[in-house]
């Protein structure tokens, strides 16, 4: 029986060629989105599974502020006190771990690298997180200074086939070599925590005084509970705890726990990778859904206008014997046939796709993820799903018929087929204006992330590292630098508008000293303003001698100067006008004059708002940024280039473009825009070869109608809008569905962004004449050739 | 073999009223060759649904071999047609994407046979019809005659007690038709009892006996031996 089933669908599938076609292109490329998206969320959601300890670990997120200042900062920072106290304190904590990630010169022989994945731990890492040991042992690698342990990759690059360990590196400005002391496997993909390499925190060399203080918070701090049912009640312990320890200090800090399970997804501060909001994720199911569901529809749409065509096949089964059971399995049997050829061609395709769709998504999705059990179990479900949903209706249909109506020739189709398969038409074009329009609104938020005015100016500014040593040389560097015409200014800085600044504390002097303010602040020379195009509003750039002043060895002399932006200067209660020549302290420790002030401009993403803002002066910084002239890009570089290996010999000459830097802070926006568009433009042609295969079957059923217009004297354009009205008109009605529902979820997800694009009127007329013209031309291709055909034949067939 | 008392049916759409069988009652004995005759629309072709359990009756009485059919569900009717009743149509109402030899293995599938027995089956009515030699070939390649042969060797394959055959050689030549008819009168000399609804007297005479029909009910009966 089953073996009849086959072979009957096996060889309807080759004998409809057209609808067949269309069925399993459908299928398949919604099953490839589907594949392809399953992959990408498998990946998200797997991320920090390999890690026995994941369920009691948690991740210590700071907040602070200052009595009688309403601003707070929170984020992933702590200083090297939390971890050894916390420990020292509460029974919940087992152990206890620091770390901090810097990009790292290595030096090993010949091979002069800038390593971007290296970070410091306490000793303590390896038995709070499962990374694991090549070689080494787990208790001593990181136990001592300047010793570090480097992946199986690193030992490869640098090593070969060498043992690594016991072998030294120069590591970066530090006069001590480092010791490999172990090789641990390279960090999985799916990882919030990848090194190549991997320093005790003890290299650090930071004072012992620091064990002291809550602030300088620049480390990230994990703790590994004694459950995961401890960390509740740790948490309570832990504010009244910091209740006592701030008392009477003039400013409040709350620790809260994070558990290290729900960082990628669902925190909103920074990791050491970057982290995907949840929300991606169910939009990104969704539109798989949207996808599939849109296939299934086309499938049932066909299956339902061909079933007058297999009701003879039916009629007679029935006759002869068959049961409805019997009928209903086998329609679902074709069903099935379709999907999975449709699942062998798009597990095919998924895999052909996934380098490209890597390089698309900034994702390492591996083939062999399609045989982990999810994806096998997801195959399977979707398949029976997709085989069911879309194989039912039509099979219920021709079960139904009664096999004498249909021997006869008297059968119809139903009205009810009718109305199920305008309102499927309806439905999927619904969901590709949706999509349309949302993808419309994230492009334009995108360009609007991409080319808002900052305050700042983000073009043809190269941003490179700058060390100990090189800042020895800087003024000889920058004067070098700038002999070229091509390069505008050099700028020694902490960190790049992009990057905005670190957590400080601010007071006028005629506010008391318990009265600080939270302010992001950033240290920097004379040729920050000009560098990257801060516009001075009111008093005077920095000089060379404010930069003098802020480095002279006598901290008693030290003069600071400031610049504002003009939410700091309202902060401090002052107009831009009057903040110039002001008195004021950043940290108390650094006292000074303000210069004058900058229009406000965007420190940090667009989704915050613009908070105040300090430059203040010091000589060298962690960064320089290099300002060329946009006409000469590439030989200004080529020279930097041959001057930085005269000048620079302890680093490789690297750089990076700044608006790179700010399009990194949008990555997940990026990426989501682009799968977006993907997948958006999929769910349309997969609504377009529905609407072409109901196109064709339309016109096959009106073939004598046409040719009786023709003999009447109809014209092609009256045959070609007589075809095509039904069609406009449901995707009119798509239209009219898809607009509010639309609006109302773009308008949700725009609330995300403190700076928005608007929703005008233009991109939803692009969406719906977009659509109609789409549907005009799908369903012309048929129209148009019926039209054409001559009347004599189609009524002498008839 | 079958007994039916004041079979009705009606026909009703929202403004007419047919009456397709108007108390109609007949008995058909086993072995008999019966001829229903009429003019379109006087019922025959309804009697013919109903009595091979295609169509259900409004009301009467409908006795097969013994046991009140009328009011069965489509389940058992479908079972009690499978077992007992193969059926000829004028159109033969092959399905194209089945071969000779898959179409006539068809009615075997439904009732259960196994694969060598469905074989040998199939094969020894195709070769009884004389079709063997084209066992591979689908409906589309056959001439019109061959392909009622098919139809009947479809019909016979289960070996049922009824053969229902509504205007067998309507679609074909007179060479061909009499051809089938005389396949059919084969059939009925080896015991299967035939009802053969047909417009052509000629055919008709192949039977034992001719019912007219006029407006759903019986008005001569022609018994020929």
């Amino acid at each position: 029986m089953f073996q009849n089933y086959l072979k009957i669908a096996w060889r309807n599938i080759r004998k409809n060629k057209t609808t067949s076609a269309i069925n399993i292109l459908g299928l398949t490329i919604g099953l490839t989105s589907c594949f392809l998206i399953a992959l990408y969320i498998q990946h998200e959601l797997s991320y920090d599974n390999f890690e026995q300890n994941r369920n009691r670990i948690a991740r210590v997120i700071m907040e602070y502020s200052f009595d009688g200042s309403p601003e707070s900062q929170k984020g992933n920072f702590t200083s090297v006190r939390v971890a050894s106290v916390f420990k020292r304190n509460f029974p919940e904590v087992l152990s206890a771990v620091k770390m901090v990630e810097y990009e790292r010169v290595i030096k090993y022989e010949d091979k002069l690298i800038n390593e971007k994945k290296f970070m410091y731990a306490d000793s303590s890492f390896f038995s709070v997180f499962s990374f694991k040991l090549l070689s080494g042992d787990p208790h001593t690698v990181l136990s001592a200074p300047h010793q570090i342990v480097i992946t199986a990759s690193a030992a490869k690059k640098y090593f070969g086939e060498n043992n690594p360990v016991g072998k030294a590196l120069k590591v970066g400005t530090d006069s001590n070599y480092y010791q490999i002391t172990g090789v641990v496997e390279d960090c999985p993909a799916s990882s919030q925590i990848r090194f190549d390499f991997l320093a005790s925190f003890s290299s650090l060399g930071i004072p012992k005084e620091y064990e002291d203080t809550y602030w300088d918070a620049n480390y990230t701090t994990y703790l590994l509970l004694t459950g995961k049912d401890a960390l509740a009640p740790l948490q309570d312990k832990i504010a009244s705890f910091m209740k006592k320890e701030m008392a009477g200090q003039g400013a409040t800090i709350h620790f809260y726990l994070e558990p290290f399970s729900r960082i990628h997804l669902y925190s909103p501060y920074n990791s050491f990778e970057p982290n995907t909001n949840i929300s991606y994720i169910y939009i990104l199911a969704g539109v798989a859904l949207l996808i599939l569901l849109i296939a299934c529809f086309t499938y049932i749409n066909l299956g339902t206008a061909r079933s007058m065509e297999r009701a003879k096949e039916v009629g007679i089964r029935k006759v002869i014997g068959a049961g409805k059971q019997q009928l209903f399995w086998q329609f679902i049997g074709e069903s099935v046939l379709i999907c999975i050829l449709s699942l062998i061609l798009s597990i095919s395709i998924t895999c052909l796709l996934l380098p490209y769709f890597n390089a698309l998504t900034g994702k390492l999705i591996t083939a062999q993820s399609m045989l982990s059990w999810q994806i096998i179990l997801f195959a399977v479900l979707i398949i029976t799903s997709v085989a069911l949903l879309a194989g039912s209706y039509p099979a219920l249909i021709l079960i139904g018929f009664r096999p004498v109506s249909v021997l006869k020739g008297s059968f119809k189709n139903t009205g009810h087929g009718q109305w199920l398969r305008k309102s499927l038409i309806v439905f999927q074009f619904s969901i590709s204006v949706f999509l349309i329009i949302a993808t419309l609104l994230i492009q334009k938020q995108l360009y609007f992330i991409r080319h808002k005015s900052l305050g700042y100016d983000r073009n043809h500014v190269l941003v490179m590292p700058l060390d100990k040593e090189m800042r020895k040389n800087i003024s000889l560097i920058k004067q070098e630098f700038k002999s070229y015409p091509g390069i505008i200014s050099v700028s020694g800085c902490g960190r790049s508008p992009v990057e905005g600044g670190g957590g400080y504390n601010m007071r006028s002097s005629v506010m008391p000293s318990n009265q600080q303010m939270s302010v992001t602040a950033n240290p920097v020379d004379e040729e920050y303003v000009k560098t990257t195009g801060l516009q001075l509003i009111a008093g005077n750039d920095f000089t060379e001698q404010d930069i003098k002043d802020a480095s002279i060895e006598d901290p008693k002399k030290v003069g600071y100067h400031f610049i504002l932006n003009e939410s700091a200067a309202a902060a401090l209660g002052w107009t831009a006008r009057d903040a110039v020549g002001k008195k004021m302290f950043l940290d108390d420790s650094r006292p000074g004059v303000v210069s004058g002030v900058v229009k406000d401009f965007n420190f940090q993403s667009l989704h915050n708002p613009i908070k105040p803002f300090v430059l203040f002066t010091e000589p060298g910084g962690y960064e320089m940024l290099i300002k060329l002239n946009g006409s000469q890009l590439q030989s200004s570089i080529t020279f930097l280039e041959g001057k930085w290996k005269n000048l620079v010999t302890n680093r490789p000459f690297e750089y990076r473009f700044m608006d790179e830097d700010y399009n990194q802070l949008y990555s997940s926006e990026l990426r989501l825009g682009t799968v977006m568009n993907l997948f958006a433009t999929l769910a349309i042609i997969l609504a377009c070869i529905g609407m072409f295969g109901m196109s064709s079957y339309s016109v096959q059923q009106r073939v004598k109608e046409i040719g009786i217009r023709k003999v009447l004297g109809a014209g092609l354009l009256n045959i070609i809008l007589n075809l095509s009205k039904d069609f406009i008109r449901l995707s009119l009605i798509a239209i009219i569905i898809a607009l509010p529902v639309s609006w109302w979820a773009m308008h949700a997800w725009l609330q995300n962004y403190a700076y928005k694009t608007g929703m005008d009127y233009g991109m939803y007329l692009i969406a719906c004449l977009g659509t109609l013209i789409l549907v005009a031309a799908t369903v012309s291709i048929h129209a148009i050739s019926a039209a054409i055909a001559n009347p004599v034949k189609s009524l002498r067939s008839e | 073999m079958i007994k039916i008392t004041n079979l009705e049916k009606i026909y009703r759409t929202e403004e007419v009223e047919t009456i397709a069988l108007n108390k109609l009652s007949m008995e058909v004995k086993e072995g008999e060759f019966v001829a229903v005759m009429g003019p379109s629309g006087c019922g025959k072709s309804t009697l013919l649904n109903i009595l091979g359990l295609l169509d259900d009756p409004d009301k009467g009485s409908f006795i097969f071999n013994g046991i009140e059919v009328a009011h069965f569900n489509e389940r058992k009717r479908a079972d009690m047609r499978k077992h007992n009743i193969g059926f000829v149509f004028q159109s033969f109402n092959l399905i194209d994407e089945l071969t000779v030899f898959e179409n006539v293995e068809l009615p075997l599938i439904y009732t259960g046979i196994k694969t060598a027995e469905r074989k040998e089956k199939v094969e020894k009515v195709l070769d009884k019809m004389q079709i063997m030699h084209r066992r591979n070939h689908y409906p589309q390649q056959l001439s019109g005659g061959q392909q009622q042969r098919v139809a009947v060797a479809r019909a016979v394959v289960n070996n049922p007690k009824l053969i229902l055959a509504d205007e067998p050689t309507g679609n074909l030549d007179s060479s061909n038709g009499s051809e089938v008819m005389e396949l059919l009168t084969d059939l009925n000399e080896q015991g299967t009892t035939i009802i053969m609804v047909t417009h052509s007297e000629h055919d008709a005479r192949f039977s034992h006996r001719i019912i007219r029909m006029l407006d759903g009910q019986t008005v001569t009966e022609n018994i020929l031996i």
